[in-house]
């Protein structure tokens, strides 16, 4: 797929959507290993975490080297360190839902 | 096939109580006419572990950035101030306000397709020569020859093979009579979440529906 308009791959200083996204995945990996203390949901927990890091890793690739605004940037770095907070397993369950979604609204409903 | 009001034992007063907290039905009302984001939004603090409104605001700038319409940015302010509201209680007491609101915000959305007598909830489907379920339906829309019944749920999580053994026994034990009962689960969930914890169910689902956050709005139409 051809760079975007937006597209700023490659200058330094510049923060894409691919860094982003990447700092968000790595937090998400975090988020699965906390909800991985439910023995019972072990099988959900990983099935769940993969098809929304697939879902992510498909929007960096299509999308990854846009810039992103100061406003998107600090929304997911807030959202990062939301469930940076959470330390229940199984109020992190609910978040491996909910992360990805916000993610995906700040950065994927951009035309 | 008739319907039943559930026994009023003290679950039953449990769930009257948690229904009739005026929170429930205010943010029933904000969000059937809600955008998927800003359902999302609402998920994602009563699910949450901050109360700092301007958190929220900051996570989410599609909702509350400088660009967004008035009228926009104030429905997301209120649907921030009430899920605020039901994040800020006890646990416990927060996941019961959160199932009863999946129930009301389907009774809201389903009132505005049939006739809002019609719409029940907490009601017992009973057969002829069938045993009764304990446990009745969550939200049920009665009228002859195109009833429905759902169970609904906070989360993905919340599907499992009793739920889906309950809902799929009514459709069969329905045609079985030779009626019709439309049986579906409404999560307030991603789809994708829903179809990743179907995959692995053994128990029968393939005719049932699903209603997620992104399709709420087909219960009303």
């Amino acid at each position: 797929m051809a760079p975007s308009s937006r597209s700023l791959a490659g200058m330094d200083g510049v923060t894409t959507l691919g860094d982003q996204a990447r700092d968000a995945l790595a937090a998400y990996e975090d988020l699965a290993s906390l909800a991985e203390d439910i023995e019972d949901e072990w099988t959900y927990v990983t099935e769940l975490h993969a098809a929304w890091r697939e879902r992510i890793e498909e929007l960096i690739d299509e999308r990854g080297t846009e810039s992103v605004t100061t406003l998107e940037e600090a929304a997911i770095s807030r959202a990062v360190d939301e469930i940076g907070r959470i330390s229940d397993p199984h109020r992190a369950i609910d978040w491996l839902s909910t992360f990805p979604q916000i993610v995906l609204v700040t950065l994927g409903e951009r035309s | 096939m008739r319907f039943q009001d559930a026994a009023q034992d003290a679950r039953a007063i449990t769930y009257a109580a948690i229904q009739a907290e005026p929170v429930v039905a205010q943010a029933a009302a904000l969000l059937a006419d809600a955008t998927p984001a800003q359902r999302v939004l609402a998920r994602a603090v009563m699910n949450g572990e901050t109360l700092d409104p301007d958190g929220w605001r900051t996570m989410f700038p599609t909702l509350f950035g400088p660009t967004v319409e008035p009228s926009a940015r104030e429905r997301s302010e209120a649907i921030l101030t009430v899920s605020l509201a039901i994040a800020d209680r006890g646990d416990q007491t927060r996941n019961q306000l959160r199932g009863a609101l999946v129930e009301s915000l389907s009774v809201e959305l389903l009132g505005r397709r049939v006739s809002a007598a019609g719409v029940r909830r907490e009601r017992r489907i009973l057969f002829d020569g069938v045993r009764a379920e304990i446990h009745p339906y969550d939200v049920t829309v009665e009228r002859a020859g195109a009833a429905e019944a759902y169970d609904c749920k906070w989360g993905a999580r919340g599907i499992n093979a009793d739920v889906l053994h309950q809902l799929e026994d009514a459709r069969a034990n329905a045609e079985a009579e030779g009626e019709v009962l439309r049986v579906a689960l409404v999560v307030f969930d991603a789809e994708l979440s829903c179809r990743v914890r179907l995959e692995r169910q053994t128990a029968p689902h393939d005719r049932s529906g699903l209603v997620t956050l992104e399709s709420l709005g087909s219960l009303s139409s």
